[in-house]
């Protein structure tokens, strides 16, 4: 386990030898939020509601899918596809060193810088701003949340991943990764809840694995979910889980047969 | 037997791009492939300790080899085994025992000090802290270069950089070396200090070691046994010495003559290569080679003498173009 650890902690010195453009990202990141922020801050003003939400809620889901977004979305997995084709993937095929624990270190790397900085801006923010949060008492469905995010993690993960295994077939491997964004965008939940949307596309959006990258921890962490939900949900994303690493190793298996490490 | 390769083919299969901007749509609706044959048909085998030199043009085949041998390529047919593994299996026990240095890719961590690269891989070979220590500063003491561990690997030159690499690379003693193209882009000096320090390499821990490369100064100095391969065949394997016996027809004798002797005379004796007064060199037969040296003597006015073998690169440039026929 040493040989991850070890990752993880070079990744973070890595992102510190590119202080000014981690920094720069960051704050991209910040102005996008508050775009989003004072968008719903004028569409809900104070003491009423929009599609179920009030102020204080949608507030709090905006933010915390800020936050979560640090958590969930931070990854390098982009990389891989990039190692494919350009043939770096023999330094890692040629050492004992698993592939993907190997870029799962790296995102959490990335992921711990990431939320260290999150936590700052956020906190920056909801003192400049003193926006009216919801804060969850709850410790039941803290550690829920909890639960649903670790998943969230994974599976993303896995997304990230199949995305990068494009490169052994195409070296078109952006294509693809861009229409994951948008798809993560509006139906993950990034910018808006999605049961905001009419009730046919909310329900369908619910059996696919998008809405449990995001929306559907925070909506665990908000309280509007009833526990038979929230099961039925933590369990659609172990299922999720489970189907995704099944296709990412039988991808990798076949994609390693077409590898033809080229670039040399 | 370390190695053993038996019928081993691999192609690759090649997507064939049509010109123009019709030919991008119409590719993306029907791709045309063909199998661009790498490799066919070849087998040898290697014993513990050889260090064996892989030669040809680009495309030889010579790299798409190594990566059979290292598991980085699933073969198309044949059989390859390195101490006893099917290598694209890619068992950690078989991991753990082989390296791969590539002169044109890195394992070092770009950003980082190459120190702590070499961290990573003591975890990833699982190398106790006690062998670790022993065998890295011998490798930098064989290097040269404890100065520049703990220096940004972006920052350090192309030699050090390689040296680093194969620090890296040897860190956990591999019993198998793969080096592809170790000194493609260094200067002599530091080719020189490369070549030197593989021999030191191999003669110290006896590991068995195989390189491809296009310096035929490498192979030359490194390599007792070579093995020459141009289009996916290996045309001749064997020892260095034997190559030169068995393709070289011609010996060179150098002449330096004390006064001007003109042309027709000297051609008499064997066909001139060249002819730069004082200097003239003759090609002769290999056999023929000291009786013409000793008649040289005894008709001409000579302030020095000298018998050479044909040097390697022609020799090889020879097997090259007879096999393709065009001698």
């Amino acid at each position: 386990m040493r040989k991850y650890w070890l990752v993880i902690k070079d990744t973070w010195d890595e992102i510190l030898t590119y202080r000014l453009s981690f920094i720069v990202w960051r704050i991209r990141t910040v102005f996008q939020l508050l775009t989003v922020y004072f968008l719903w801050l004028v569409l809900i003003p104070q003491g009423s509601q929009l599609f179920g939400y009030t102020q204080s809620l949608m507030l709090t889901y905006i933010l915390g899918t800020a936050f979560l977004s640090s958590v969930i979305l931070a990854t390098r997995s982009y990389e891989m596809g990039e190692n494919i084709n350009n043939g770096d993937l023999s330094i890692f095929l040629i050492r004992p060193i698993n592939y993907f624990y190997y870029w799962f270190a790296r995102d959490i790397g990335d992921k711990a810088m990431n939320i260290s900085f999150a936590v700052i801006e956020l906190s920056i923010l909801v003192v400049i701003l003193k926006p009216p949060l919801f804060f969850q008492h709850d410790m039941m469905i803290l550690f829920l949340t909890a639960i649903s995010i670790t998943f969230s993690i994974i599976m993303h993960f896995l997304f990230g991943s199949l995305l990068g295994m494009i490169g052994f077939w195409s070296p078109d491997v952006w294509a693809p990764r861009f229409i994951f964004f948008i798809i993560i965008n509006f139906f993950a939940g990034m910018l808006f809840p999605i049961d905001i949307l009419p009730k046919a596309v909310a329900t369908f959006f619910q059996f696919t694995p998008f809405p449990y990258l995001l929306y559907f921890p925070i909506k665990i962490y908000l309280g509007q979910l009833n526990s038979s939900h929230i099961y039925v949900g933590i369990l659609t994303t172990i299922l999720w889980t489970i189907l995704l690493s099944v296709f990412l190793k039988m991808v990798w298996l076949r994609g390693l047969r077409f590898y033809t490490a080229q670039g040399h | 037997m370390i190695i053993s390769v038996s019928n081993l083919s691999k192609y690759y299969q090649v997507h064939q791009k049509e010109p123009g901007f019709g030919g991008a749509i119409r590719s993306l609706f029907a791709r045309k492939y063909y199998d661009a044959k790498a490799v066919e048909d070849i087998s040898f085998s290697i014993d513990e300790g050889e260090l064996v030199g892989f030669i040809g043009p680009n495309g030889a085949g010579k790299t798409t080899t190594l990566k059979c041998l290292s598991g980085l390529l699933y073969p198309t047919s044949g059989e390859v085994k390195v101490l006893g593994f099917t290598p694209f299996e890619r068992k950690n026990q078989f991991l753990k025992q082989i390296a791969l240095v590539m002169g044109q890719k890195n394992q070092l961590w770009w950003d980082l000090p190459a120190q702590e690269s070499f961290l990573l891989n003591k975890e990833i070979y699982e190398i106790s802290d006690e062998r670790f220590k022993k065998t890295l500063s011998e490798l930098t003491e064989l290097l040269d270069v404890s100065d520049i561990l703990k220096v940004q690997v972006r920052k350090l030159s192309l030699g050090q950089r390689m040296k680093c690499e194969l620090i890296a690379a040897l860190l956990h003693s591999p019993k198998v070396l793969f080096l592809d193209e170790p000194t493609i882009g260094l200067d002599v000096v530091m080719q020189q200090k490369l070549r030197e320090f593989i021999q030191d390499y191999n003669q110290k821990f006896h590991s068995t070691i195989i390189l491809t490369s296009h310096y035929m100064k490498d192979v030359e100095q490194l390599c007792k046994r070579i093995i020459v391969i141009d289009r996916g065949k290996i045309l001749y394997d064997g020892s260095l010495e034997d190559i030169v016996r068995k393709y070289a027809k011609h010996k060179y004798i150098t002449v330096e003559l004390e006064k001007k002797i003109d042309r027709d005379t000297l051609a008499k004796l064997g066909e001139i290569k060249e002819y730069d007064f004082p200097k003239v060199t003759f090609a002769v037969a290999r056999d023929q080679s000291n009786k013409i040296a000793a008649k040289i003597l005894e008709d001409f006015p000579v302030a020095d003498l000298n018998i050479e073998e044909v040097n390697i690169e022609e020799v090889i440039r020879d097997v090259f173009s007879s096999k393709n026929g065009k001698v």
